[in-house]
């Protein structure tokens, strides 16, 4: 099921763009902090992406307006990815190139404004009737609207691991025949909705989280995108990695709960391997979802002692980008990307002193290493699980 | 015309369940009696065996009939739930649980029900399931706009087809929220289960699918006419045509718009073996 990865690009609070992000992560440097986002009087920090409220949409999009879609624009500009995208598209033809976009909460930010801003008489005002908007398929909208692409579009919205199974859904309409090749992405920006509910359920952290720290109190939310092509590896011989394999499970336990022992998260890892037929111990590093919860990050490295060897190096590199919810996925598919790009493995940031308790020991300082294969991890609520494993082509 | 399938390799996939709810009809028989010309038979509060009372409580109106119809065709169709991987699909999502957090955080943002926020997830429903059914198969909530219910029909039969392994189709939309009505404006609720598996998995399927995408232009067909009922408006009833079709044992043939410029066509042929379910 090898399929290539055409060109990729990201931006969160780690950076705008590839060549941002390498630096934050090569200098151990994070750019998460004290909430500053207006409106939200919350004590916590964020990953936000500086001046996102001054992309402006152009003309033929602004019926599409959204801080989501901000942040969409300005993402798809960098690291010359359009313009990659319009050479595969001008081969294939934009009829066979579909759209899988992931989100968690989609442009609810926007229709947050819309309910602040109510007509007397109860109902939204006419700057915000966006029925566009107020769909959960924004982000599908928006990237097919934005590149010109013609083939079938779609939003896949499973809280923190739906960017993640964009890979599943689009290997399986590319093995199908449906198309020769999909973009895929995530998008989730900054809103209240997303604070004062993870607020509630007491998982925000007062401080930059401490991912597997045995301190950790909780998360750092954040916002970003990820684009990526994927495509039959015959149409791009010169593509240097190859998604190999996904795992797609459920929990069936709890709504915001992990499984305690991990079912779904180990369900999810052995499906993946085993599609990519690449034992564990061939895994040279694992991009964790380490959200620096108390409960996510016992039970991965528990899941992750069922079938890792000791010493495989494993990190979190939430303290980076925040948790970006629905854009979490392809973030973290990149990031372990350019982990094998520039044989550079990204120690935990800001696990100064790691849980005794933990299953599993986490790298915590940057290594300089090849890497050959590589898997990530996300897991949402509902129980939603979803692991990728990416490989060299050529290897 | 262009397709983006060759003309003879359309996909094949059969369905072996169906499951339906709304204020009209509780199930598929009533849906089939009201379709027949019966009178609109009076829906008591919706209350899905499947999840645990304790957890009923908690759950909104919108994972209630997910899991309702989801349970209706996998007994129509007699495969264990837990055997059964999920695509639910929604144009707006939980418009409910939305009006209540916006609502909320212009107010009193502090006080958002962590319960409230944990079901707002668009994948609520398949979680809901998933826990109900002690089913760890992939899940999956999606949305395609206006060309929801095509798609998830789509993405269904390609993950069947590719996993060899049935696949729970859910599609539903709330009525409307005062609020937004001048962006949707729907007074009643609708939601569909189709249960689809790979050719040849069942004996006998209630009918057989060939779907295919075309680069052709299409609308919604309409939905048969039924007094007091409004299909026209509702975004969760755009399978209404397929499952009259099925209902009336006819073989048909359907366009529904998959994009602006692009439809699924759709050749349904009745599995005449089987009496009407």
């Amino acid at each position: 099921m090898r399929l290539a990865i055409g060109s990729y690009t990201a931006t969160s609070a780690a950076g705008v763009g590839l060549a941002a992000m390498h630096d934050s992560i090569s200098s151990r440097s994070s750019a998460l902090r004290p909430n500053d986002l207006q409106g939200c009087d919350l004590d916590t920090w964020i990953g936000r992406v500086e001046a996102v409220e001054a992309v402006t949409l152009p003309p033929h999009l602004t019926f599409l307006q959204s801080r989501d879609n901000q942040l969409a624009w300005l993402g798809l500009q960098q690291d010359g990815f359009l313009e990659n995208l319009a050479q595969i598209t001008e081969r294939l033809g934009s009829d066979r190139v579909g759209v899988i976009m992931g989100t968690s909460t989609s442009s609810i930010g926007r229709t947050e404004e819309a309910y602040a801003n109510l007509m007397p008489s109860g109902v939204i005002s006419e700057e915000y009737r966006q029925p566009e908007v107020y769909s959960l398929h924004t982000p599908g909208t928006f990237v097919s609207a934005a590149t010109g692409l013609e083939g079938p579009s779609m939003t896949i919205s499973t809280a923190c691991s739906s960017s993640a199974k964009v890979f599943a859904s689009a290997a399986r309409w590319i093995n199908h025949g449906l198309v020769d090749a999909v973009l895929v992405g995530g998008i989730d920006s900054l809103c209240m909705s997303i604070l004062y509910g993870f607020n509630s359920l007491e998982l925000v952290s007062s401080s930059l989280c401490r991912p597997f720290d045995r301190r950790r109190d909780g998360i750092s939310i954040g916002e970003g995108c990820g684009f990526a092509i994927l495509l039959r590896e015959n149409l791009m011989p010169e593509a240097e990695f190859a998604l190999l394999g996904y795992g797609e499970s459920s929990d069936a336990y709890h709504m915001s709960h992990p499984h305690p022992e991990g079912r779904g998260a180990v369900a999810a890892m052995d499906q993946a391997l085993e599609r990519a037929q690449v034992a564990a111990d061939a895994i040279d590093y694992v991009n964790l979802h380490g959200t620096a919860s108390q409960a996510n990050d016992r039970i991965e490295a528990y899941a992750l002692a069922q079938r890792f060897s000791e010493g495989t190096p494993v990190s979190s590199t939430k303290a980076w980008t925040g948790h970006a919810l629905g854009a979490a996925g392809i973030l973290e598919a990149i990031i372990t990307l350019e982990a094998m790009r520039h044989s550079l493995i990204p120690g935990t940031l800001n696990c100064e002193s790691q849980d005794p308790d933990s299953a599993f020991k986490v790298l915590t300082e940057n290594i300089h290493k090849p890497v050959c294969h590589a898997m990530t991890n996300s897991f949402g609520f509902g129980g939603n699980n979803a692991a990728l494993v990416f490989g060299r082509i050529n290897d | 015309m262009r397709r983006w399938y060759s003309g003879a390799s359309m996909t094949e996939i059969d369905i072996v369940g169906v499951g339906v709810w709304s204020e009209y009809f509780s199930d598929w028989d009533e849906f089939c009696s009201v379709l027949a010309g019966g009178a609109i038979p009076q829906v008591a509060a919706l209350k899905p065996e499947l999840i645990a009372a304790n957890e009923r409580r908690r759950a909104p109106l919108f994972v209630k009939m997910a899991v309702e119809v989801m349970d209706q065709a996998c007994r129509m169709g007699a495969l264990e739930p837990s055997e059964v991987a999920t695509v639910f699909a929604s144009v707006y999502g939980d418009m409910q649980i939305t009006d209540y957090m916006c609502r909320t955080l212009d107010a009193a943002p502090r006080t958002i029900s962590p319960t409230r926020f944990h079901n707002s997830v668009h994948n609520a429903s398949t979680g809901y399931w998933a826990i109900a059914t002690q089913s760890q198969r992939p899940a999956n909530a999606i949305s395609a706009y206006l060309h929801s219910a095509p798609m998830a029909l789509l993405e269904g039969a390609i993950q069947a087809l590719e996993e060899d392994i049935p696949v729970l189709v859910c599609v539903q939309e709330l009525a409307s929220p005062a609020t937004i009505k001048p962006i949707y404006d729907s007074e009643q609720s609708f939601s569909t289960a189709l249960l689809l598996t790979p050719p040849a998995h069942c004996a006998s399927p209630l009918a057989s699918l060939r779907i295919g995408v075309s680069s052709e232009k299409s609308e919604f067909p309409e939905a048969p006419e039924i007094p007091g009922v409004d299909w026209s408006h509702n975004l969760g009833a755009r399978f209404v045509p397929l499952l009259a079709a099925l209902a009336t044992a006819r073989d048909t043939e359907l366009q529904l718009p998959l994009s602006k410029s692009s439809s699924l066509a759709v050749s349904l042929k009745r599995n005449t073996g089987k009496a009407n379910a």
